[in-house]
């Protein structure tokens, strides 16, 4: 690790300033002093945004609810009226790393959570995404890599969270400078899917401030499926929300989790399911529309049929509320 | 000859480890705990290249850094390392940061070289060398019995198969390492080892000490399942910074270092086929194999062991066998003995093997190894075991199970020598009533300390929190390296020994006809002002070797997800007398989760264009926890007059072959290498839908 400076924000826009230059913000700080212990970041300033008034506050409203960008992801995991309204929402922060973790990362942190390839956390490895000219994965082991990307890096979006906040159609909020910005999920890790060295879409400027996640009367689910039975990334996940009326679905989302550099979803498969009957068969087919353009490298073939039976599984959940 | 006693209260009981408080408090220092006098760090700079010429290294600029005390190259002069993590040069300073700022301005010259780190690769004769004047696949070892080609065509039924196994690290929690002082007068290190003694002898060979200047103190460890023998190369660095620095150095790697360069459990490449006779009765065997035990044994393998070799046809006798064996190099760490070597890796295919057997035959796989198994007490042990766990009633047809979440169940048996000898120890008997006992041995975790406090307290009538224990201090009388299971069955007898003539002692010295128990400190306050020290040593017919066991599996696997679920384990272990019910129990317990590891999630990754270990963390190298763990179920069997035997190996062996059976039981199709992932089930269910393809086009219902 490299010294640096540390300064405690008291304003958004103040944090924003004292960022400015080399800088990055300190939340749980999970990510970051991995990252710095491994010489992948080296920040000139750590800027603490933990006493950030308000951003610690988990609000639920009756038509969206708002979690501040230092809410822990265990506050998630805890909360018992998040848990009815948003079962997708908790069973995804339940999922991420172990309760230790869970303690301190924040749900700023995990959205904006860097590349977990094995290439690039790799001290001695100089790939694609750290600058260099070669995504290593592509020629060697990705049996944890991307079926969708619109670039040659093939390392996935790990976040538990993002998978889901994309199906609830979560809007995310983000300083930038004077300016406050509202981004979609998918415009939150667009520049991931043409950019081979970008994470997400944020500046290094930019502070998540909170999520707005609507309420909508919808159901919602996450799976995954990981090699171990906890405390391990997932392999594959996915997350869906829906309407469901008399058996048929309205306002579908399912998105995929750690097949693409960006949350994945298609908008075939989601129009598809508008208006079905909640059963297996269009579940398969929705599966076979989202999994349509998958390119498999040579270890990560395996990734489509756990994408298809996690879909199938996250859809007919929705069933039982 | 000296016998254990008729009726044993202690000895067989289950007792608590006597120094669980001090090591869940902290009040137990590890070596990685202690801090001499004036100590500082130590790191190591290692081998960004997995094959270089090495021509220059300029400690200079490191030396300025502020808090670096002193700095050295790992060897002198022009050099090649031959993988990536291999030591360079080593700093030492006041703190963690001044080293590792100092490792970053250390100037290394060097001209890469090709290389090769998958065995595949590195047999083709294409492939760049590890070691240049020799190919890096060995001429195969060749051991024949019979007429092997005669005998396939006597057999009713003949299998193929073939299985691997990856390299594996051992992983102990506490990683290797060492606090060493070495000063005019001598050196004394703290050092994390199974092997007081080798070390002390490590230490003097690689410096030029006699042995009576080292003292070698390992009070509590951290585990090391067979890789911390020696010193390693990270003990004689730490030596030469104090030497330089005039200060205590310690050097512990940390968890990356871990999965570079200081051991693991060779990988390999098991072609098999086997065949028997139409009454069941194995004929012929043949097997063809090759793994990696890194730059293998051209290069330094700090404590010995770990060949790519294994036996084969294991635990069974077949009157025709042919085995072809080699090793291949590869630019990779090297191996070192890990938990029963050679045994698990040789089990798995064997094990594999048998149950494509019996599935061919259309038997029941534990009929198949009763008629086959040489061994009377594994035989009993499948019988047994067979009840427990209900597998008549478990065991159905492969792939049977309906749904798409499928049980299996699946066994396999295991053997180990283990035996001991050449253990000495003393007694010291206080006027007060305290006694001490002494012995040069060490406690790899296995509860040495507790088992011979409850030897030393069943021969004198005491309880074992009245023993005071010394223990891992080259001062104290000799023992062995705690390896191959014989710590148990080479520290009993002496205890034994030591006890029986120290109560002699006391009561001639005391004339008190009976000195234990409720006697015991009458009896010492009758000795005076001076204690009684008595010796004593190894004796045979208290213990022995060999040890078998079984164990049973029974899996759960989502056939759509590939996820690999262990419901229950049954082990039947034969361990002659057990001193210790609770810390023997314990020590099952390990080699089952450990080899639940080997079986679903452990795997050292080599990338071919880099050359790194892509897995040097826990983050990626896959250990099992407690969310993994099934039920288990632990037989001892308590044979005592077979004396003490050594369990330590052989519960590990069999654990990763009955899951692999049990998973090709519940799956009808077998994933033929270790670890069983859900990308390996996935990848096993679609190459089936291929070859069948009129399951796949089945409807759904």
């Amino acid at each position: 690790m490299k010294p640096f400076q540390y300064v405690t924000a008291t304003s958004p826009a103040g944090a924003c300033e004292l960022v400015a230059g080399n800088g990055r913000f300190l939340g749980g700080g999970i990510d970051l002093l991995g990252q710095m212990k491994e010489y992948l970041a080296d920040p000139k300033i750590l800027v603490n945004v933990k006493a950030l008034p308000g951003l610690d506050k988990l609000e639920p409203g009756e038509k969206s609810w708002t979690i501040g960008t230092n809410v822990t992801v265990a506050q998630l995991e805890d909360h018992d009226e998040l848990k009815k309204t948003f079962p997708g929402l908790q069973h995804a922060a339940a999922e991420v790393g172990s309760r230790q973790i869970r303690n301190v990362a924040t749900v700023g942190g995990n959205l904006a959570q860097h590349s977990r390839c094995w290439y690039y956390r790799h001290r001695d490895v100089l790939c694609l995404k750290k600058g260099g000219d070669t995504c290593y994965a592509r020629h060697g082991d990705n049996k944890y890599h991307s079926l969708f990307t619109g670039n040659t890096c093939i390392s996935p979006v790990v976040s538990n969270l993002a998978v889901t906040l994309g199906a609830l159609e979560a809007t995310v909020i983000v300083q930038r400078g004077e300016k406050t910005l509202r981004l979609s999920i998918p415009e939150f890790y667009a520049k991931a899917w043409d950019n081979p060295t970008a994470h997400h879409s944020l500046d290094a400027g930019d502070l998540i401030l909170k999520v707005e996640v609507p309420v909508q009367q919808r159901r919602s689910a996450y799976l995954q499926v990981s090699e171990k039975s906890m405390f391990d990334w997932a392999l594959v996940s996915c997350a869906a929300a829906a309407k469901v009326k008399g058996g048929k679905l309205s306002q579908v989302r399912v998105v995929l989790g750690a097949v693409g550099n960006v949350p994945y979803q298609d908008e075939a498969a989601n129009k598809f399911l508008e208006g079905k009957e909640l059963d297996e068969a269009n579940a398969n087919k929705a599966a076979d529309l989202l999994l349509e353009k998958a390119h498999a490298h040579s270890e990560n073939g395996y990734k489509i049929p756990l994408a298809k039976t996690l879909i199938r599984r996250a859809l007919l959940q929705l069933a039982v509320g | 000859m000296p016998s254990w006693p008729e009726k044993r209260t202690l000895i067989g009981s289950r007792v608590k480890r006597i120094d669980g408080p001090a090591k869940v408090t902290g009040a137990a220092k590890y070596p990685s705990d202690v801090q001499p006098e004036g100590w500082l760090y130590g790191m190591i700079l290692r081998s960004k290249w997995p094959k270089a010429r090495v021509t220059k290294i300029d400690l200079e600029k490191a030396l300025k850094v502020p808090g670096i005390k002193a700095a050295v190259t790992a060897r002198d002069g022009e050099r090649t390392v031959r993988y990536y993590g291999e030591e360079l040069a080593a700093v030492a300073g006041t703190t963690k940061q001044a080293c590792l700022d100092a490792l970053r301005v250390i100037e290394v010259e060097a001209k890469p070289l090709p290389f090769v780190v998958r065995e595949e690769d590195a047999k083709e004769e294409s492939s760049p060398r590890v070691w240049d004047d020799t190919p890096n696949l060995s001429k195969p070892g060749l051991n024949e019995k019979g007429d092997v080609d005669k005998a396939f065509g006597e057999c009713a039924t003949v299998v193929e198969g073939f299985y691997t196994t990856p390299v594996q690290l051992h992983h102990p929690l506490e990683t290797h390492g060492n606090t060493v002082s070495w000063t005019d007068e001598g050196l004394t290190a703290w050092s994390s080892t199974q092997g007081i003694s080798s070390v002390r002898d490590g230490f003097a060979g690689n410096l030029k000490l006699q042995h009576s200047q080292v003292r070698v103190i390992s009070e509590y460890m951290g585990g090391g399942f067979g890789s911390k023998f020696g010193q390693g190369v990270e003990g004689s660095l730490a030596a030469r910074l104090s030497h330089d620095a005039k200060a205590p150095v310690r050097i512990m790697l940390t968890r990356f270092d871990e999965a570079l360069a200081v051991g693991n459990r060779p990988s390999s490449f098991q072609k098999i086929k086997l065949g028997a006779t139409a009454d069941g009765k194995l004929h012929a065997f043949e097997l063809e194999s090759y793994g990696t035990a890194g730059i293998g044994a051209g290069g330094s393998s700090e404590g010995g062991g770990g060949g790519a070799g294994f036996p084969a046809p294991y635990i069974y006798r077949v009157p025709n066998t042919r085995v072809r064996q080699s090793s291949v190099n590869v630019n990779a760490g090297s191996a070192r003995a890990f938990r029963a070597p050679g045994h698990p890796t040789s089990s798995y295919g064997m094990e594999s093997i048998m149950d494509e057997l019996a599935v061919k035959m259309g038997v029941d796989p534990v009929e198949l190894r009763l008629k086959n198994d040489p061994s009377e007490v594994r035989r009993k042990e499948y019988q047994l075991g067979a009840e427990r766990f209900g597998w008549k009633e478990k065991y159905k047809k492969p792939g049977s199970s309906p749904g798409p979440i499928k049980t299996g169940v699946g066994c396999a048996g295991a053997t180990w020598g283990g035996g001991g000898g050449g253990t000495q120890a003393e007694a010291q008997i206080n006027p007060d009533g305290s006694i001490e006992i002494r012995c040069g041995t060490q406690d790899l975790g296995t509860g040495c300390r507790t088992l011979i406090a409850v030897i030393a307290a069943e021969l004198l009538g005491l309880q074992p929190e009245q023993i005071t224990v010394r223990i891992g201090d080259t001062q104290f009388p000799p023992s062995g390296g705690s390896g191959g299971s014989t710590t148990t069955a080479s520290v009993s007898p002496a205890i034994y020994d030591v006890c029986t003539k120290a109560l002699q002692e006391l009561q001639t010295q005391t004339g008190i006809a009976d000195a234990r128990g409720a006697n015991w400190t009458a009896a010492c306050k009758k000795l005076g002002v001076n204690p009684l020290t008595v010796s004593g040593r190894w004796q045979q017919g208290l213990s022995s070797s060999g040890a078998g066991g079984v164990q049973f599996a029974e899996v759960e696997v989502d056939t759509e997800t590939g996820f690999v679920k262990v419901k229950k384990i049954t082990c039947i272990q034969d361990g002659g007398l057990i001193v210790n019910k609770l810390t023997a129990e314990s020590q099952v317990n390990g080699g089952i989760i450990m080899g639940i590891g080997y079986a679903l999630y452990e795997e050292r990754i080599m990338d071919r264009l880099s050359g790194v270990v892509l897995n040097p963390n826990f983050e990626t190298y896959k250990l099992p926890a407690l969310a993994d763990m099934p039920e288990f179920d632990v037989v001892l069997l308590d044979m005592p007059e077979r004396g003490v035997i050594g369990i330590g190996e052989p519960v590990t062996i069999p654990t990763a072959s009955a899951v692999a059976n049990a998973v090709a039981n519940a799956l009808g199709v077998r994933v033929s290498s270790l670890p069983i992932t859900p990308q390996r089930v996935l990848d096993a269910l679609g190459k089936k839908a291929e070859s069948v393809p009129a399951a796949a086009a089945k409807p759904q219902a």
